[in-house]
């Protein structure tokens, strides 16, 4: 990398959590502003902070790349996130709000009983706090393939900044870190889309690069075909995706702890209205910068494989030459294709645009097959049957083709977005580990400056646990992958818990809690035996323990006790 | 068993209105509205693109 983009990068990264740590330095005396900022936040920086915890550096990597290699039909996944944002705005912030809690799991030992809150507050505790060292590992992955940095090395420098500002400033560092973090990230996107566009042959403008992408079917937004088994289509991003969402900002710990630190409950409401209208459009927006990536590496030939090392592996392989043969071959007819049709299209020549399409998706076709012969190569050779190079393409993309300068800023983007998605999970898991467990069962009279210290403390341990966790993740192989989609299993009963307690007042805590388990075995047994995409898991998931927790409230007398 | 709402009416805990649109009301059928907005809007984009 040049020195001007690690001077960039550096500087990015050590400015931005300073900016946090200053902006928030009137809040940290007591336990209620590291981990509420005494309720003093704007909806602007909780908008934005919610935003930057779910935004995490693999969303930037993988999404462009997803639309590189799959079009654009991924931003379904998120058509449910204003629903859920407009029903959480109505009811659970208010309801939160009132309740005067810490954490969202407080709340259910007050509507049922100090198991339910247990066993939630540990679900979150397991399931986060590993999420928390893959927010750190993947991207520090991504970054040794790319650049050969060690991942070890990167893995401790983004996870020592983030554990100094977090532990430091807490839950007003966080959050005013983010609000830099996201701005940095939004700016970075719109350099890199017009970077990518100004990139592209003279006689290819914008609107001619929208059309070459769409007629591959890059631009595929929208499927209306309702598939149970099509894990992205408007329906299942409608219904599947309402639940997910409801879930994951309803109900885990990261996401509620932000819209807490409100100075009211119309500023937390509008927190999570900005991202009922702005998320959609940002989701668009980064996989139009990937579906653009595609047409530039139209008119210029891409590697068979993006990642570096297994292009290596793959090089000595008997049967490549014949493959990277192949895909040279499909690649300049692509090229003559894509290079007709747009000729046809600005001539208004009707017949011979028809003709152009056909051979351009023809074309299209043979360049996938080749590099899916290469991808089943490299998969059989190495025995990786689940390896996918779609993480690489958009960096691999960056660092061969931006500017000097710009390579730092999109670097800096991606460990801001890892960053800002760990210490939000940093700060949450402290809570929750204070809160619910530490001072709920070991020491419930404490003061408040000993909560504070304790709060920090357990930052800081988390923050070591997540650094560890990244040393070692590449030995755990598939689990990564698995860890990755415990939320998926975990936030479906949550929401149904949560459901319960705001809604069925007659529901007790024994029936909330055995309607949980019965919801996670449901959800389990979908996974294990049935082939409905995990999206619709959400649905189920939560519409189990709803009808469980009713019905064993009306069946078994001891459950409607307290 | 009945699916009820919260007691107290969303005004006895806040009396703050939204600062546009006049009600929380409005303010949520606006989400709404552009979510279906942006998805007419993308529907249209797949289709002509296409």
């Amino acid at each position: 990398m040049n020195p001007v983009d690690w001077v960039v990068m550096v500087v990015a990264m050590v400015a931005i959590p300073s900016f946090g740590l200053w902006r928030g330095r009137r809040n940290r005396r007591n336990i209620n502003d590291y981990l509420l900022a005494s309720k003093t936040m704007p909806w602007y920086a909780m908008g934005l902070s919610i935003m930057a915890t779910q935004a995490s550096a693999i969303t930037f990597i993988a999404t462009t790349g997803q639309a590189y290699v799959d079009g654009m039909r991924f931003v379904q996944f998120y058509f449910g996130l204003p629903i859920a944002m407009v029903i959480l705005a109505a009811t659970a912030v208010p309801i939160f709000h009132r309740a005067g809690v810490y954490t969202a799991y407080e709340y259910l030992e007050r509507r049922f009983d100090a198991k339910t809150r247990a066993l939630t507050s540990i679900v979150f505790l397991v399931s986060r706090g590993m999420a928390a060292g893959i927010a750190i590992y993947a991207p520090a992955i991504v970054m040794s393939s790319i650049f050969g940095w060690q991942d070890r090395v990167t893995t401790l420098i983004i996870g020592l900044v983030c554990v100094v500002y977090t532990t430091t400033g807490g839950i007003p560092a966080v959050t005013w870190t983010d609000v830099l973090q996201m701005s940095v990230i939004l700016s970075g996107l719109l350099v890199a889309l017009v970077t990518v566009v100004s990139l592209m042959p003279h006689n290819v403008s914008f609107t001619d690069a929208v059309y070459l992408a769409g007629a591959v079917g890059k631009l595929n937004v929208v499927d209306l075909k309702l598939d149970w088994n099509n894990r992205y289509n408007l329906w299942s991003g409608l219904f599947g995706g309402t639940f997910l969402f409801l879930g994951y900002f309803g109900c885990d710990q990261s996401q509620v702890q932000r819209f807490l630190t409100g100075k009211s409950v119309a500023q937390s409401r509008l927190s999570l209205l900005f991202n009922a209208m702005a998320k959609v459009p940002m989701q668009f927006f980064i996989l139009f910068v990937g579906a653009m990536v595609f047409v530039f590496y139209l008119f210029n030939q891409p590697p068979l494989l993006f990642q570096k090392n297994a292009m290596k592996e793959l090089a000595k392989q008997p049967g490549y030459t014949q493959i990277q043969e192949r895909f040279d071959s499909a690649f300049a007819k692509r090229e003559h294709a894509a290079q007709s049709l747009n000729a046809a299209r600005k001539a208004g020549d009707t017949p011979g645009l028809t003709a152009a399409v056909s051979d351009y998706r023809a074309a299209q076709h043979d360049t996938d097959a080749a590099r899916a012969a290469g991808i089943r190569l490299y998969q059989k050779t190495e025995g990786q049957s689940g390896f996918s190079d779609t993480n690489y393409i958009f960096l691999s993309f960056v660092t061969k083709y931006f500017p000097v300068g710009f390579v730092g800023l999109v670097i800096a983007v991606i460990f801001g977005a890892a960053m800002s998605s760990s210490s939000g999970e940093l700060n949450s898991l402290a809570a929750v580990c204070v809160m619910d467990i530490y001072r709920r069962h070991f020491r419930p009279n404490a003061s408040d400056h000993h909560y504070l210290k304790a709060s920090r403390v357990f930052t800081a341990l988390w923050g070591t646990w997540a650094v560890a966790f990244a040393q070692y993740a590449r030995h755990l192989g598939s689990l990564v992958e698995a860890v990755n989609q415990v939320g998926s299993f975990f936030y479906p009963v949550m929401l149904g818990t949560f459901t319960l307690g705001f809604f069925f007042k007659g529901v007790r805590g024994g029936a909330a809690f055995w309607a949980l388990l019965i919801g996670e075995a449901t959800i389990v047994a979908c996974a294990l035996f049935t082939k409905v995409a995990f999206l619709w898991y959400n649905v189920i998931g939560a519409v189990v323990v709803v009808i469980f927790g009713v019905l064993i409230s009306k069946l078994a007398p001891y459950a409607r006790e307290r | 068993m009945r699916f009820r709402l919260p007691e107290l009416p969303e005004e006895a805990f806040d009396p703050e209105p939204p600062p546009i649109l006049g009600s929380w009301r409005n303010v949520y059928i606006t989400a709404l509205a552009w979510l279906a907005f942006l998805i007419l809007l993308f529907y249209g984009f797949t289709r002509y693109f296409s």
